[in-house]
């Protein structure tokens, strides 16, 4: 390993920089000044609710959209005032956007034709890509003759193609179907591993987005919200609004009560989570969130900590079961367990004892 | 879902029974068929039959010559012809330059509410009787006129263009004054079968403008353009109001040598040409079909 290479290392070039972009249009804010780095080689995900800014932020760095404040760079060098093709990434839109008149060879080959190479290489580097999206064969079809999936292949191969260090995608899975969404979320996360470049991936999808993200950031009303590995946005998040997000949480907001060992977050009259050491004064307002696995159901208490519960729902899904129930003062919890270790069959009506650990209550203080 | 009234479902109900597929209104559909035999397909027949019908001093008698087709071909009427194919060519490059650029802009550029307002107002030209607004245009080609005054009075030209009107440079002037807005209303259309993701896919690929135009918008937008092609390209071989009016003397397309016939009461002449003209707009028709599916006028790419 030469000098520059383990510096190389030890500081790498992030694929994709934000410094503080934003944008308006006209009085709407789509987004607030954001900052976040990619890095290279990594698959990116951003992820929130619709109307929250994702788009907006793929196409800033795409050069679609210029930003109204900040700078982006890419590979270290800025390119906040260079067009999209100057930039050294390549777009899959939503929908099947490809050229309709065109075989799946020429759209493919498009974006090579246009750099003047040698035709028999870029056909034979469009051949290549097909083959890798695992569509050799279609060379000769055009995209109407292509199923949704397809047409989103024909459209990575193209992407590929380019041989660009970022490869954007905005919502590429959002007109398949379910089951086709789940194997395309597998093949472009192996597609990535194996070209070895970087992905930033955009949907509303949380399973898609924890299928194929290293990293994840949560995108909402014009902010990035969070940002963090999929095991961190589901099992830890910091924010009340990732854990509303992401998974399946019953969230609790109260007031803390009591410092030291005596912390407990009071939620309502007779219903307080105990906090111990939670690093927050007496009488801020804070929330917590506990996914509904680590919600036991039972007739009484099984766990540390327990609220005597009604069932309201019972779902019966196979593998699980989901149960909402409701806390002595009305408030709703989701529990979900599977449905060989409940040690009854509730029904709606029931009344039982919900209990959990005091390791499974996150807090969120924003 | 409304609910419909006894009167309603009655209605509905004897509609249905009259034209279901053995009632007797399913003669309906067939009115179309009729109208279309009755007014262009037996007028075409007869055309091509008195085309090859003997002249007589006022009408004509049934027989067989080509004697018509022989005067059509073998005169200086061809050569007026293959002149009026030559500037019907040079319209239809013209309008497109013009026309399509506009409509694509119209569609790119605009917001979709001022878009349909900006296509009416040049379909507004079409209101005003074609012979007003082609007599109104010697005013501003003419010698004193308009453009020749700006052109003197800005110092560009000293001397008044003469080649403006009454030539048959004046002729195409007039044409592609005349069915610019054709071609810009069916461009519009056209740009349906554009969808607007290309635009955005074309500079992401670093498509320059003149590239994506030309491999991209024509090649979608093409069965439009070819039906406005076709529609100028035959008017201004038809319509003799151009040459009339703009072309100066001798100025004559095929429209010209129609009505000339005509008044020299030779039938058959006038049927012939014009059996030529149907003959050579059936082979574009057939051209354009072969090269782009012109059912696609409907029903642009999926
Ligand atoms: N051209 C525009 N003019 C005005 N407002 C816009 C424009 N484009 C986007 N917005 C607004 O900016 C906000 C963010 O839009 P954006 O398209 O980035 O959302 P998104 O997160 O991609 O949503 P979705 O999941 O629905 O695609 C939205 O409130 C949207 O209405
Ligand atoms: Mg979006």
């Amino acid at each position: 390993m030469t000098v520059q290479e383990s510096a190389a290392r030890t500081r790498p070039v992030p694929a994709v920089e934000a410094e503080g972009i934003a944008k308006n249009y006209g009085s709407v804010t789509a987004l607030k000044p954001t900052s976040f780095a990619i890095p290279a080689g990594s698959y990116f995900v951003l992820l929130g609710p619709s109307g929250g800014g994702k788009t907006t932020t793929l196409r800033m760095i795409a050069g679609l959209i210029r930003p109204t404040g900040g700078r982006v760079r890419i590979n270290g060098a800025d390119v906040t005032d260079l067009p999209a093709d100057r930039r050294d990434t390549s777009m899959v839109f939503q929908g099947a956007a490809l050229f309709p008149h065109m075989t799946v060879e020429q759209n493919v080959a498009y974006g090579l034709t246009l750099r003047r190479l040698p035709r028999d290489r870029i056909r034979s580097e469009a051949l290549e890509m097909l083959k890798l999206v695992g569509l050799a064969g279609f060379e000769r079809r055009r995209p109407h003759e292509l199923s949704g999936g397809q047409q989103q292949r024909v459209q990575l191969a193209r992407a590929l193609v380019l041989k660009t260090s970022v490869i954007l995608l905005d919502e590429p899975l959002a007109a398949l179907d379910a089951q086709l969404r789940r194997d395309m979320c597998f093949e472009l996360k192996h597609i990535q591993e194996s070209v070895g470049i970087t992905f930033v991936h955009v949907t509303h999808n949380q399973e898609e987005a924890m299928t194929v993200a290293d990293e994840i950031a949560l995108i909402a009303d014009g902010e990035l919200v969070e940002r963090g590995t999929p095991e961190h946005m589901y099992e830890t998040p910091e924010r009340r609004f990732t854990a509303g997000f992401i998974g399946e949480n019953t969230l609790l907001d109260g007031i803390i009560h009591g410092h030291g060992q005596e912390a407990r977050l009071v939620i309502a009259e007779g219903l307080e989570i105990p906090l111990p050491n939670a690093p927050v004064g007496e009488g801020r307002p804070a929330s917590v969130s506990i996914k509904s696995e680590d919600f036991r159901l039972a007739p009484e208490a099984v766990d540390a900590v327990s609220a005597p519960v009604e069932v309201v729902d019972v779902f019966y899904l196979g593998f699980s079961t989901v149960m909402h129930v409701r806390l002595p003062d009305g408030r709703p919890a989701t529990v979900r367990s599977t449905t060989g270790a409940l040690p009854t069959r509730f029904r709606s009506g029931d009344r039982a004892v919900l209990s959990w650990r005091p390791e499974a209550v996150r807090l969120h203080l924003a | 879902m409304k609910a419909s009234g006894p009167g309603g479902a009655g209605r509905g109900i004897l509609w249905r029974r009259l034209v279901a597929d053995d009632g007797p209104g399913r003669l309906l559909f067939y009115l179309p068929a009729v109208f279309m035999t009755v007014f262009f397909l037996v007028p075409l027949g007869l055309t091509l039959v008195w085309s090859v019908f003997e002249r007589t001093m006022f009408w004509m008698k049934p027989g067989f010559t080509l004697a018509a087709y022989g005067d059509f071909f073998l005169s200086g009427r061809i050569d007026s012809f293959l002149n009026s194919v030559q500037s019907g060519l040079a319209t239809v490059a013209l309008a497109f330059a013009l026309g399509f650029p506009i409509a694509v802009f119209v569609r790119r550029s605009l917001p979709p509410a001022a878009q349909h307002k900006a296509v009416l107002l040049f379909i507004l030209p079409f209101m005003i009787s074609e012979v007003i607004r082609l007599f109104a245009l010697r005013p501003v080609l003419g010698r004193n006129g308009i453009i020749n005054d700006a052109l003197i009075g800005s110092g560009l030209i000293d001397a008044p263009l003469d080649w403006l009107i009454f030539t048959p440079t004046g002729v195409v002037i007039g044409e592609v004054l005349s069915f610019l807005p054709f071609m810009v209303f069916c461009g519009f259309l056209a740009m349906e079968g554009v969808p607007d993701y290309v635009f955005e896919l074309c500079s992401d690929l670093g498509s320059g403008v003149v590239r994506t135009f030309v491999r991209v918008i024509v090649p979608l937008a093409a069965p439009g353009i070819f039906a406005a092609t076709l529609f100028i390209f035959v008017n201004s071989l038809g319509l003799f109001l151009v040459p009339d009016l703009l072309g100066g003397p001798g100025a004559a397309n095929a429209g010209t040598l129609v009505v000339n016939a005509i008044s020299a009461l030779d039938f058959p002449l006038a049927m012939a040409i014009a059996a030529v003209m149907v003959a050579m707009m059936i082979v574009l028709l057939l051209i354009g079909h072969r090269l782009f599916d012109i059912t696609r006028i409907l029903q642009p790419y999926r």
